[in-house]
């Protein structure tokens, strides 16, 4: 792989921040919303790990393959789903990309860009990558599967089965474990026995590296190095970026169980103002983020005046 | 010892369950590079039961996967693989290990094509050794098709001849939507003729006819189509005629063959070896019912398992499960009714 030149490396950051960017302005929208309206579903917001999200997916091919965890459309939106198509998703709009049955942090899906969806059961995308890892293989497409899951997930027997066979057949897999430090409400000292969860990775005989969530070059640096293994045929990475959880497990969660309530909207160690001092120019991020805040809102009003799911919706799919 | 190979029907041959089955895998893998399996010991085994025997030595590893010990993952991964271009025919070794891979079987087999709006499908078989085998025991003996039909999304196969194993896994690895597919680890060694055309596919959702008969209509599945038949001949023999459906898949169910017969008898009684109670005979019958409720001249009565888990003395076992004395003993008091 050619270094890439001081030019296209501007190019990348900028990329990277507009992401962020565009992130970060759905969910603080989402966020006002639902304070101000209410809302029908579940919103598990993901403000704050937004440096995971886009650091780990600017790493990917467009071709490459994504489960995505449950906190935020950050990863979604950053693989190239539209705004419109997932805000319409958590409106249960007939204009998402499941046709009017989401509601709520849903299971958005978009096979041309390689977004697979969710398990609605957590951390039970570990064994569906590892069969999605089988299938390039098989039809050697050189692509490499992502695979999201928070310290939470972590815990799932899913994980080991998943793991040990993933590392013997070498599949083309990396797992990027957002550690938020919080399972719903059991802290995470309360959850591992070990300081890392990546420390787990000795046990299958993979790579395991801890990675500054909040940095999100530092997470793109060390996914794309991970991806780069996966494609060469070396197998699986676990990755842990350690980030930080600032609201409830969902939108109305008054989190009594935590004695760190982070008050309000703002992000201590902001993933933005970290990829500011890494050298986005102040005039181009500020205008990035007016871009972005004007997107999420338009977004938002395109998809309000939509036609909800009705009785069809109900008994489209079940077959093929 | 001759080499291991898999199965090329020959024109005209008697096959046992078990071999029309790995002729089906074989066709199919030959016929589509996009079709593969796996499983414990599937492998250079050819399965506990024998069933993939020589595929690993035609296919190769890439295409004939041994897992290890890991139900989640076997299911799992055939689901992320179908969901990706890929037809997977995964194997549990028993059907019973369904519950371990429970979230993979009843949530991503048979969910995700639906909640994603139709934009993913899942189109994979999951082979289920089912029924008691002799002395397996509680864990390893049950029938559990009637999981299957309560969670939709998924097809319900269950083969009674060597004939259909072959015919229904064929088509059940074109169909593009998830398969669960039991295969009836009694009836493995049990021989008839297999047809040798590489397209015969036995559409599902068809009902065999397996003998004609105007007094009581004798609805049955896996290994209760054979005890039927029996009990059928016992009871000719005192003119009392059974007719004899074999519904082959339960999702979909064949009810107009089923209700046309109970026009005609005027009886019905629903055989399986699954557990009577909320057993698919439970659904059949109601089903019955509903649609044929003036034609009947007596209730509809099923006969299935005792309510108890599956001894494990080999004895025992054939004590829970229906008889071929069991049917001629309701067939005879149904009639009489």
């Amino acid at each position: 792989m050619a270094t890439p030149t001081k030019a296209e490396q501007e190019e990348e950051l900028l990329a990277l921040y507009r992401n962020l960017a565009r992130i970060r302005a759905l969910e603080l929208l989402l966020n006002r919303y639902i304070e101000k309206e209410g809302f029908g579903g579940f919103w598990h917001p993901g403000l704050g790990q937004e440096g995971v999200q886009a650091g780990a997916v600017a790493a990917l091919r467009e071709d490459d393959y994504l489960f995505y965890a449950h906190r935020g459309l950050g990863y979604a939106l950053a693989k190239g789903m539209s705004p419109v198509t997932l805000l319409a998703d958590l409106f249960g709009k007939r204009g998402g990309s499941v046709g009017g049955k989401g509601g709520g942090t849903v299971h958005f899906v978009d096979p041309a860009r390689g977004v697979l969806g969710q398990g609605g059961t957590v951390g039970s995308s570990f064994v569906l990558g590892a069969g999605v890892g089988v299938s390039s293989q098989l039809l050697g497409d050189d692509r490499v599967t992502a695979i999201f899951f928070g310290d939470g997930s972590s815990a799932r027997g899913t994980w080991h089965e998943a793991a040990l066979t993933a590392a013997v057949w070498k599949l083309p897999l990396v797992w990027i474990c957002e550690n938020n430090g919080w399972a719903i409400s059991v802290p995470i000292a309360e959850q591992s026995p070990t300081e890392n969860i990546a420390d787990r990775a000795a046990a299958y005989g993979v790579p395991g590296v801890v990675v500054d969530g909040q940095d999100a070059v530092a997470v793109r640096e060390a996914t794309a190095e991970a991806v780069a293994r996966a494609r060469a045929g070396e197998g699986p990475t676990l990755i842990e970026a350690k980030t930080l959880r600032i609201r409830g497990h969902f939108e109305g969660d008054k989190q009594a169980y935590r004695e760190d309530i982070i008050d309000g909207l703002e992000v201590p160690r902001d993933p933005l103002k970290i990829l500011r001092e890494r050298g986005v120019p102040a005039a181009e991020a500020d205008r990035l983020e007016e871009e972005a805040r004007a997107e999420a809102e338009a977004a938002l009003q395109e998809v309000l005046a939509m036609d909800a799911g009705d009785e069809a919706t109900v008994i489209e799919g079940v077959w093929v | 010892m001759s080499a291991v190979t898999a199965v090329t029907v020959e024109r005209g041959e008697k096959l046992g369950y078990a071999r029309a089955i790995n002729a089906a895998m074989a066709e199919e893998m030959r016929r589509d590079e996009r079709v593969w399996t796996l499983g414990q010991d599937v492998g250079r085994m050819g399965g506990v039961f024998g069933v993939t025997r020589g595929l690993y030595e035609e296919f190769g590893a890439d295409r004939v996967r041994d897992t290890t010990l890991n139900e989640t993952f076997i299911v799992g991964a055939a689901v992320g693989a179908a969901l990706t271009g890929t037809i997977p025919v995964a194997e549990l070794q028993f059907a019973d290990f369904m519950m371990i891979a429970g979230d993979e079987v009843f949530h991503k087999m048979a969910k995700w094509r639906y909640m994603h709006g139709g934009n993913l499908s899942v189109p994979m078989v999951l082979r289920l050794p089912t029924g008691v085998l002799g002395g397996v025991g509680a864990e390893h003996s049950q029938s559990l098709e009637a999981l299957g039909m309560h969670f939709p999304g998924l097809k319900v196969v269950l083969p009674a001849t060597p004939a259909d194993a072959k015919g229904l896994l064929k088509t059940a690895i074109r169909d593009p939507n998830p398969v669960l597919y039991f295969e009836h680890k009694g009836m493995y060694r049990v021989k008839g003729p297999v047809p040798d055309d590489p397209d015969f596919l036995i559409p599902f959702g068809e009902a065999a006819l397996r003998r004609a008969g105007s007094d009581l209509t004798v609805v049955a599945t896996g290994l209760m189509v054979p005890r039927a038949l029996e009990a059928a001949e016992r009871l000719a023999e005192d003119g009392i005629e059974l007719e004899v459906i074999d519904p082959r898949t339960l999702v979909p169910l064949d009810m107009e063959t089923i209700v046309a017969s109970v026009e005609r008898t005027g009886r019905a009684l629903v055989v399986h070896e699954a557990v009577r109670t909320a057993g698919p005979g439970a659904e059949i019958a109601a089903r019955i019912q509903e649609s044929a409720f003036f034609a009947l001249e007596a209730p509809v009565w099923r006969l299935g398992a005792l309510d108890t888990p599956v001894p494990q003395s080999p004895d025992l076992e054939q004590l829970v499960i229906p008889s071929s004395d069991q049917i001629v003993a309701a067939a005879r008091e149904l009639v009489a009714i």
